[in-house]
Order: C-alpha cells, then sequence, then structure tokens
C-alpha cells in the first residue's frame, strides 16, 4: 500500500533534472564544444542517474561532484569516440568557451564551482604552463599518456615521469 | 603530503591517474578492486574527482527543453507518442527499486532543488513525498539525540486538520512519531525504543482531525510515503 509509486519517482527524477541539467550541460559543451553531441550527453547522464542512482556514494563523492564526474567521464568517451572516426571539432578551448557565454549561473552552480575551481585554478598556475596544461589536457580532452607525449614532443616515459611529479606537486598545494 | 613514504605517494598518483582516466583497462580494474576494500584510497580518489571537477565546471548553460521532452518520453513513454526515438526503447518499462527511488530523493535532497535550506547532514534520511507530488517531506534523523528534523517542502493541511507521521518498521503496525507542525521545518523527538527501527523502515504521512489521531492508529487517508535510508 505505501509503496512509492513510479510518479513520486518521477517528481523526484524531474527535480533533480531541473537542479543540475544546466551546470551538466554546460560540463558536456566545454568538453564537446558540439551541442547536439553535449545534448545526447546530458540524456546518456539522466539515463543513468536513473538506474543507478544508488551508485553514487560507492566512491565516497559528494552528490554534485559525481554527477559532474559521471558526465566528464561520458563527455571524454564520446569525444574518444568522435575523434577516432575523425570528425571532431572539440578540444579547441578557445572554442569551447564561446559557447560558455551564459554569465548567470544559477545558485546551485556555486555548490562545486566557485571554490573548488578557484583553488584547482590557482594550484596549476603554479606549475609550470605546460604541465598544466597536460593535466587539463587529459581531463577535459581526454587524451592518453601517448597523446600528451606526442602533442609535447616529448618521449613517452618522460610524459608520465612529468606528469606524475606535477600531480604530487599539485595535490600539495591543493592541500594546503 | 609530505609523509614521504613511497606507497602512498604511489597511490596519491594512481587515484590521480584513475580520474583523469590515464589508465589502462587492466590498471583501472586493479585499481577499482583495490577501491573497494580500501577506505584510504576511495577518499584518496574522492579528493582528487572533487578537485578535477572545478576544471571541468563553468558557466551554466540551459539545456533545449527538447532535450527533457526525449528524455521523459524515452524513459516513462509518456505524453508524446511518436517523438519517442527507438533506441529509447530499450529503457522503457523499468522501474526503480524502491531503495533507489530514495536515493534519487538523498541526491535532491543535498543539492537542495526546492529554494529552500533542506535538512542538514542526517545519519538518517527520508523523502516523503504523496503520489501526486502535492506534499513533500524532507526528514533527517539524528541516530545520537533521536531527534528527526522535518521539513515541509509542499502541501498543507486542510484548515482544522493535521498531517501526522507515523514510522513502520516491516509488518509491524503504524506508530506515531506525532503531528508535523503547523510551521514548514520542526524537530519531533523519535522515543528511544523506536530509534533502531528507523533504518530501512517507511515514514508514512495521514490525513487527521486537528492534533493528531484520536486512536493511535491513522484514521485519516494516508497521503504520503517514503523509505529511511542511510545519510551521508
Amino acid at each position: 500500500m505505501l509503496a512509492r509509486t513510479a510518479m513520486g519517482d518521477r517528481a523526484a527524477f524531474a527535480g533533480l533534472y531541473r537542479a543540475t541539467s544546466a551546470k551538466l550541460f554546460g560540463v558536456a559543451l566545454r568538453i564537446l564544444n558540439d551541442r547536439a553531441e553535449a545534448e545526447e550527453v546530458l540524456q546518456e547522464v539522466f539515463v543513468r542517474i536513473w538506474h543507478k542512482a544508488d551508485r553514487y556514494r560507492a566512491n565516497g563523492l559528494s552528490p554534485m561532484t559525481w554527477l559532474i564526474t559521471v558526465t566528464r567521464n561520458l563527455s571524454i568517451d564520446r569525444l574518444r569516440r568522435l575523434r577516432a572516426t575523425g570528425v571532431t571539432r572539440a578540444g579547441n578551448p578557445d572554442e569551447a568557451t564561446a559557447h560558455m557565454a551564459d554569465p548567470a549561473p544559477g545558485p546551485e552552480a556555486q555548490v562545486v564551482a566557485a571554490d573548488e575551481r578557484a583553488r584547482i585554478d590557482a594550484c596549476l598556475d603554479e606549475l609550470e604552463a605546460a604541465r598544466a596544461g597536460a593535466v587539463r589536457g587529459a581531463y577535459i580532452e581526454g587524451l592518453s599518456y601517448a597523446e600528451l607525449a606526442a602533442r609535447h614532443e616529448v618521449p613517452l616515459n618522460t610524459m608520465r615521469t612529468w606528469l606524475r611529479r606535477s600531480l604530487l606537486k599539485l595535490r600539495e598545494c591543493l592541500s594546503r | 603530503m609530505s609523509e614521504g613514504r613511497p606507497d602512498r605517494e604511489d597511490d596519491r598518483i594512481r587515484a590521480a591517474e584513475y580520474a583523469l582516466g590515464l589508465l589502462d583497462e587492466a590498471e583501472v580494474r586493479a585499481f577499482e578492486a583495490r577501491l573497494r576494500d580500501d577506505p584510504d584510497l576511495r577518499a584518496e580518489y574522492a579528493a582528487w574527482a572533487e578537485h578535477f571537477a572545478g576544471l571541468a565546471d563553468g558557466a551554466d548553460v540551459p539545456p533545449p527543453a527538447h532535450v527533457w521532452q526525449e528524455l521523459e518520453s524515452g524513459l516513462f513513454g509518456s505524453t508524446q507518442a511518436g517523438s519517442g526515438r527507438s533506441r529509447w526503447r530499450y529503457w522503457r518499462g523499468w522501474g526503480l527499486g524502491a531503495a533507489l527511488a530514495a536515493m534519487l530523493a538523498v541526491l535532491l535532497l543535498y543539492l537542495g532543488p526546492f529554494g529552500t535550506p533542506t535538512v542538514p547532514q542526517a545519519d538518517l534520511v527520508a523523502y516523503i513525498e504523496a503520489e501526486s507530488g502535492d506534499l513533500r517531506v524532507l526528514a533527517g534523523y539524528d541516530e545520537a539525540t533521536g531527534q528527526l528534523e522535518v521539513s515541509r517542502v509542499g502541501g498543507a493541511p486542510e484548515p482544522g486538520r493535521s498531517f501526522e507521521l507515523w514510522l513502520i518498521a516491516g509488518d509491524a503496525a503504524p506508530v506515531s512519531l506525532g503531528v508535523l507542525p503547523e510551521r514548514e521545518r520542526g524537530v519531533l523527538s523519535v522515543p528511544d525504543a523506536l530509534g533502531p527501527q528507523m533504518a530501512g523502515a517507511t515514514l508514512a504521512i495521514s490525513d487527521e482531525p486537528a492534533g493528531g489521531s484520536p486512536t493511535g492508529q491513522p484514521t485519516g487517508a494516508v497521503l504520503a510515503a517514503g523509505q529511511v535510508i542511510t545519510g551521508s
């Protein structure tokens, strides 16, 4: 008698969409730089939430971070597929930011945004520009070690050593 | 982080590489296997994930309306017949388990989409909602103090009526936790004897005469229900 009904679930789901879709669409756009692709990723994200909402605490992430991480990972999967078929325009940060013109983040946008973004930006600024670029390239463009090595024109093992040292420095700064 | 212990530094780097997607498939499997059993490693990964999320996070961009319409018709097969695409058929008809639905509510609860302060960090939480969506109450239970903080985010009793909150543990008869305060937010004290029954129980709200049920059992319609699940 008291079992929750599908209608109730849908109301909660719709509420979650209203609260987070603009932020997550922004994330997908930033990575994919293509509205149609970002729209499809956003749908994938919410289908996944609908089916796997119970997984969100498995890795100890806060809800918003979990949602951003799911969105980022699905965007990167798609970006890599597009890159493999050679049809992507994405990965150009200047173009990507052109889509980010909306100047009015909602109140929930600040949950993760302001603080965490400012902190990691500040700490990346303490690294050499190329090394900070490599960290961003891995996270925002989904580049592998091999691709990063090619981009920065260094041997693969050098790239690994570089990046790992940078990560330790970065972490040191972030935990200050 | 200057512990300088090499294994600790290795874990730190590994967790970052995992968060960045730099590990190959075998490495990912090995890392995820360790992640399940190693709380320190989970904390390490979570810290990186929080930091890196800041990199992906920019200005909000509202998606166009058709994104939601397609999602809705895809997942629920609703309203817009004909607009659904075949790829959605796969998802259609999948119900949500009660635990999953409740977790969705908890996500909502911490993200605070209602424009009102939601229940603070609590050991146990419940999202009690009417089928119609007309009545929505968030509840957070503090095990140490036995306090149940309730926040009514939608709906109000009819004049001269009260909302009464019930604890239903398993097949047991409902036990009253008291009448919901007239104000939107308030605190109820859960008797010590009932505390251990909270986890996994159902909280329900019934429509009662002003001041609550005269019989000790619900006398009016049960308006809303929700499962009690572990908070953060």
